[in-house]
């Protein structure tokens, strides 16, 4: 069964049900609509929010995380062209080995690896925190996760573009394909929304969508029934020349307005445009009236970097999270924040805003939200769990001043729930571990791209599962490739 | 020109032999002849057309079009030279620097919104902007920030200045600014290198891949209609990663054109503002020979982008300069078959409507094909088309009708000015205009020229707002910078621009116009005529009877504020409304 858009919106009218998923969604399985089935999840009373961090245009995970034993690191710095030197290897994009007192800043030890041969790591010099919470036990990395449609080696690549998603390199679609979690094709439905789908139910202020954007439009928190509500990093602001909250109590110029206004959103609109433009403001003015109130009697303890624009988005988290937790808003939330910049094809290593300064951007607010969430404050470390997402790490091999795009990359989970102070690289596929580094290895390309041996899906299942979706007919649904990799749970948090 | 006013008369519903020389027509006939054939059907149809056209439609643009005729409007508009921005930017830039103040992007928006509002060349202005919303550079990126704000201006003025070339031509120049080059990474990229034989490094390949993802020909084959190419049941990607690689070596070897060559100094240059947007030198053969180690540009042979058809994949020979092998690419991408759908169908939805018809989609894919033709026709195509001009009537149920598109917030701010005559403050003592207020509108709106986040603009072409649109396959570019967010803040920057700056208030602001109420006001006591000319200017007739009805009310209960206030106030709330924010 095949329909055109107009005439499946014929179709869903003579259903006499555009808005119900429910009965549409059984009759039309290409619409990858979930029915009931998610929407009666049920999970446990306690509150848990996941928070994703996107890092936007490919972050440069392999200088993130880099091997520290003599060997691995040797190979490491040959293939990114040398270590970095303004004078003398300008082009070079290798990190200098951490001496001295930097060693206590940076270096980490994989708890999943007892060999001190291979176990050994440093962290970029600009996230002196992330060192110290992954030692701590609270932060750990997935390594070499990337977009896959089943999990394939070089041999498997090069034989059909079938064992590969389509896009590859490209930041529109390997953003979509680690929204969606899937690779197969292009869908309008992200893992986030189709998680906040099946966990609704247990929000107890319905009209607050479980997905909460900070970071405007996103794929990831779109679902079947779930729209992300989309809140800006300055918090509520009043809608000027009218009733804040809406309608006022008293007449006035502003109450006519205000009701003029109200009027017309509230009109049936023939048009798409105009009936969605309206249903948005209408609904921002509703939960303007609840919020509004709500935050600013919100105070937070913890003080967030200043000038860090991923740490003003935090700071929104961390009120909304505690909210709604005073007010039993919710008891499942999945936060978007991003990061942007991160695609460096040039001055990587030198500038106003190179990956350094967005390391210590990202690692500063990473740290605050954390410390924010301690028992001195919002008190739910072990309630929230932070995680990153970035389309693709980059290629080893520099192009003079900066890398190119890459696939396989390094992610970090941080939380109270995170089994921490490890690095997960095995997901029972055929490439695991930690990758060799050097060019043409038998898994990664000319210029240091790697296959990646762990798939989005099975990353993001292992957050679905935290959160409580765990029976398995709801994880094929909102994962329908997970069955084609050997472990549906990483085991990272 | 002439083929642009040729192919727009045949492409017009009403045109005929005899009016082939419009303007010879109208210098004979003027007078006694008044009416022209392809004159709009109403002054409301005008309006609807300016909208469409233009950075909004004013009461003596809708006049002049209705004497002149849509052909001939488009045939001056299309000959008019373009208004430039960057010598007035460069001239306050200097005053300023002189006067020891800030140089920033706000006197490039000031200057931008000035020109959007007055300068007389509206469809070349209007489709300079939103070429630079697919030929995207951005002030957002620290390679150009407020440091080159400059020569940022003059990108604009290069997209005003090609607007109506051949596509190729504005490829070319796009490719050879220093903007796009500083933006996308061909500005100082060069060869591989090689240390004892071993390759260290590679060709950047930013430009390469996007000039095809995002300037030309996407990421899958296309028919002429912009459907996809289905083979074995897929889609056909039109180039792979090899392809990537090998095409970032023919945008190798360029720098900034007064780049000193004796003695060779690569990094050097960009020392004036001329320097930093003339077009890029490249240092290839044409400079140095080949054994030189100044010679940046990569001469081995290319394996690049086939014909789109049986070719998968051409070949660009070695040795050959840098300025041959960039035109030999450039004339392998502006060739292939993808260009004409995907760039008609992205102008389409930022001049008429997100969701184009195939047929609509596949008529202007003939005009943009059709040789000698140039973005003038393709244009004029656009505009003329019957899927333009002919709106379908609107049905009665929610969620009926998915005709038009959102207005962008940027030209609703533009189209309120326009609508009430919006005067703008004196210059300053650096000669600059106020336009934009306090702030950006990058924030509130989401959007401001050339200040998109990414290289993927403001919003994408493909974007699917969650609910009745991803449903039904439809696209919705402009919801995608619409939210509970967004929707505040742009009202709230509206309010600054009516209630908070109109003509005769007290105390009024002088860094924004201020607009013109007495349109209005005549009829302070007569709300149903407020109304209506409210719905003239800003709706082209078209607010609905249920609107009409609203704003009538709310202008009798605001019986004790002052005609001022009524004014206003129903202008701010119809900005507000659903019915505006879409243009239909």
């Amino acid at each position: 069964m095949s329909f055109s858009g107009k005439s499946r919106r014929q179709f869903l009218r003579n259903l006499g049900c555009v808005a119900c998923g429910g009965t549409a969604a059984a009759l039309l399985p290409q619409l990858r609509m979930l029915g009931t089935a998610l929407a009666s999840t049920s999970v446990a009373s306690t509150y848990q929010a996941l928070v994703c961090v996107y890092l936007y245009g490919g972050n440069d995970a392999w200088n993130m995380l880099v091997p520290f034993d003599n060997t691995r690191y040797n190979t490491y710095a040959a293939s990114r062209s040398g270590v970095y030197d303004p004078v003398n290897n300008p082009g070079g994009l290798g990190l200098a080995l951490p001496t001295g007192s930097q060693v206590a800043l940076q270096k980490i030890v994989d708890g999943n690896d007892s060999n001190s041969a291979t176990n050994q790591y440093f962290l970029h010099p600009s996230m002196p925190e992330m060192t110290s919470l992954f030692n701590q036990g609270h932060l750990a990395f997935v390594v070499n996760a990337g977009s896959l449609v089943r999990p394939i080696t070089m041999s498997d690549y090069n034989s059909s573009s079938a064992n590969y998603p389509s896009q590859l390199f490209s930041h529109a679609d390997q953003t979509n394909q680690w929204q969606q979690a899937y690779a197969m094709e292009a869908s309008t439905l992200g893992w986030g929304g189709q998680c906040g789908d099946a966990l609704s139910a247990g929000n107890s202020y319905k009209t607050l969508s479980p997905c909460i954007s900070v970071a405007g439009a996103n794929r990831f928190e779109v679902g079947v029934s779930t729209i992300p509500y989309q809140i800006s990093s300055g918090g509520l602001t009043n809608l000027a020349g009218v009733c804040n909250p809406t309608p006022c109590s008293g007449v006035s110029s502003s109450s006519v307005r205000d009701n003029a206004l109200n009027t017309l959103l509230a009109e049936t609109y023939a048009n798409d445009f105009a009936g969605n433009y309206s249903s948005t403001f209408q609904l921002g003015r509703e939960l303007f009236n609840v919020l509004s109130p709500g935050l600013a009697g919100i105070t937070l303890n913890t003080a967030f970097p200043a000038g860090n624009s991923l740490g003003a988005q935090l700071q929104i988290v961390a009120k909304m999270i505690k909210l709604s937790m005073a007010q039993n808003y919710a008891t499942r939330q999945i936060y978007f924040v991003n990061l942007g910049s991160f695609d460096l094809h040039s001055g990587m290593m030198t500038g106003n805003n190179d990956h350094a300064a967005l390391l210590t951007t990202l690692s500063q607010a990473l740290n605050a939200f954390w410390t924010c969430m301690g028992p001195g404050d919002v008190d739910a470390q072990s309630n929230v769990t932070l995680f990153t997402m970035s389309e693709f790490a980059r290629t080893l091999q520099s192009n003079g001043s900066g890398s190119d795009h890459g696939w396989g990359t390094v992610q970090m989970a941080l939380g109270g729930a995170v089994r921490g102070g490890k690095l997960y690289s095995n997901g029972g596929g055929p490439i695991t571990g930690f990758p060799n580094q050097a060019l043409n290895a038998p898994n990664n390309f000319p210029r240091g791209q790697m296959i990646p041996g762990i798939g989005v899906e099975q990353y993001a299942a292992t957050l679905a599962q935290w959160m409580g979706i765990t029976s398995p007919t709801d994880l094929a649904t909102i994962f329908p490739n997970l069955g084609q990799f050997g472990t549906n749970n990483l085991g990272f948090v | 020109m002439q083929t642009c006013v040729k192919t727009m008369l045949c492409v017009l519903a009403l045109c005929f032999a005899p009016l082939a020389d419009a303007t010879v027509h109208d210098q004979l006939f003027r007078g006694s002849f008044d009416i022209p054939a392809d004159q709009p059907a109403s002054t409301a149809a005008a309006a609807r057309f300016l909208t469409q056209a233009t950075f909004g439609p004013t009461q003596g643009d809708v006049a002049y079009l209705m004497a002149q005729g849509y052909g001939e409007w488009i045939a001056e508009q299309l000959a008019k030279p373009a208004t430039l921005g960057e010598p007035t930017i460069e001239a306050i830039a200097n005053a300023r620097t002189t006067g020891g103040q800030s140089v920033t992007n706000t006197i490039r928006l000031n200057r931008f919104f000035w020109q959007a509002v007055y300068a007389p060349d509206q469809l070349r202005q209007r489709m300079a902007y939103e070429l630079s919303q697919i030929f995207v550079v951005s002030d957002q990126a620290s390679d150009i920030g407020n440091n080159y704000m400059v020569p940022l201006s003059q990108y604009q003025d290069m997209l005003a200045k090609s607007a109506f070339l051949p596509y190729a031509q504005l490829l070319l120049n796009v490719t050879d600014h220093p903007m796009m080059g500083r933006y996308l990474n061909a500005f100082r990229n060069v060869k591989a290198t090689f240390v004892g034989g071993v390759q260290t490094t590679s060709p950047d390949e930013n430009y390469a891949r996007e000039v095809m993802q995002l300037f030309s020909i996407g990421l899958i084959m296309r028919n002429p209609d912009f459907s996809p190419v289905i083979q074995n049941g897929t889609t056909v990607p039109t180039y792979d990663q090899n392809v990537i690689t090998q095409t970032a070596k023919v945008f190798t070897g360029f720098t900034w054109s007064d780049a000193p060559t004796n003695p060779p100094t690569f990094n050097g240059g960009g020392l004036t503002f001329a320097a930093q947007y003339a077009p890029m030198a490249c240092w290839g053969t044409e400079l140095f020979p080949a054994s030189s180690n100044q010679m940046r540009h990569d001469i081995s042979v290319k394996t690049v982008l086939g014909d789109g058809g049986a070719s998968t994949t051409s070949s660009i020979a070695a040795n050959q300069t840098c300025a041959q092998d960039v035109t030999d690419e450039l004339a392998i991408i502006a060739t292939h078959p993808n260009v004409a759908p995907f760039i008609s169908r992205q102008l389409i939805q930022r001049f008429v409507e997100s969701n184009p018809s195939s047929a609509y989609i596949a008529r202007i894919t003939i005009v943009f094909n059709t040789p000698g033709n140039d973005l003038g026709d393709v244009i004029a195509a656009i505009l003329t088309d019957p899927e333009a001009e002919n709106p379908p009537p609107l049905c009665g149920s929610a969620n009926c009708d998915s005709y038009g598109k959102l207005r962008e917030p940027v030209l609703r701010l533009t189209e309120l000015w326009r609508a009430f005559n919006a005067q703008a403050p004196a210059p300053d003592q650096y000669g600059q205009i106020a336009m934009i207020g306090g702030g950006g509108f990058l924030g509130s709106f989401g959007q401001a020229p050339l200040e998109s986040p990414t290289v993927f603009n403001f919003y994408l072409p493909d974007y699917q707002q969650p609910g009745v649109f991803a449903d039904n396959g439809l696209y919705s570019p402009e919801l995608q910078i619409t939210n509970e967010s967004t929707t505040y803040s742009t009202a709230d920057t509206y309010y600054g621009f009516t209630a908070k700056a109109y003509q005769g208030m007290a105390s009024p602001p002088t860094d924004r116009p201020l607009i013109d109420l007495s349109s209005l006001t005549a009829n302070a006591n007569n709300p149903a005529a407020m109304v209506t000319t409210l719905d003239a200017d800003l709706f082209y007739g078209g607010m609905s009877a249920a609107m009409q009805s609203t704003l009538t009310g709310m202008l009798t209960n605001l019986s004790g504020a002052s005609a001022q206030e009524k004014a206003w106030s129903a202008i701010y709330v119809a900005m507000l409304s659903p019915e505006f924010a879409t243009q239909r």
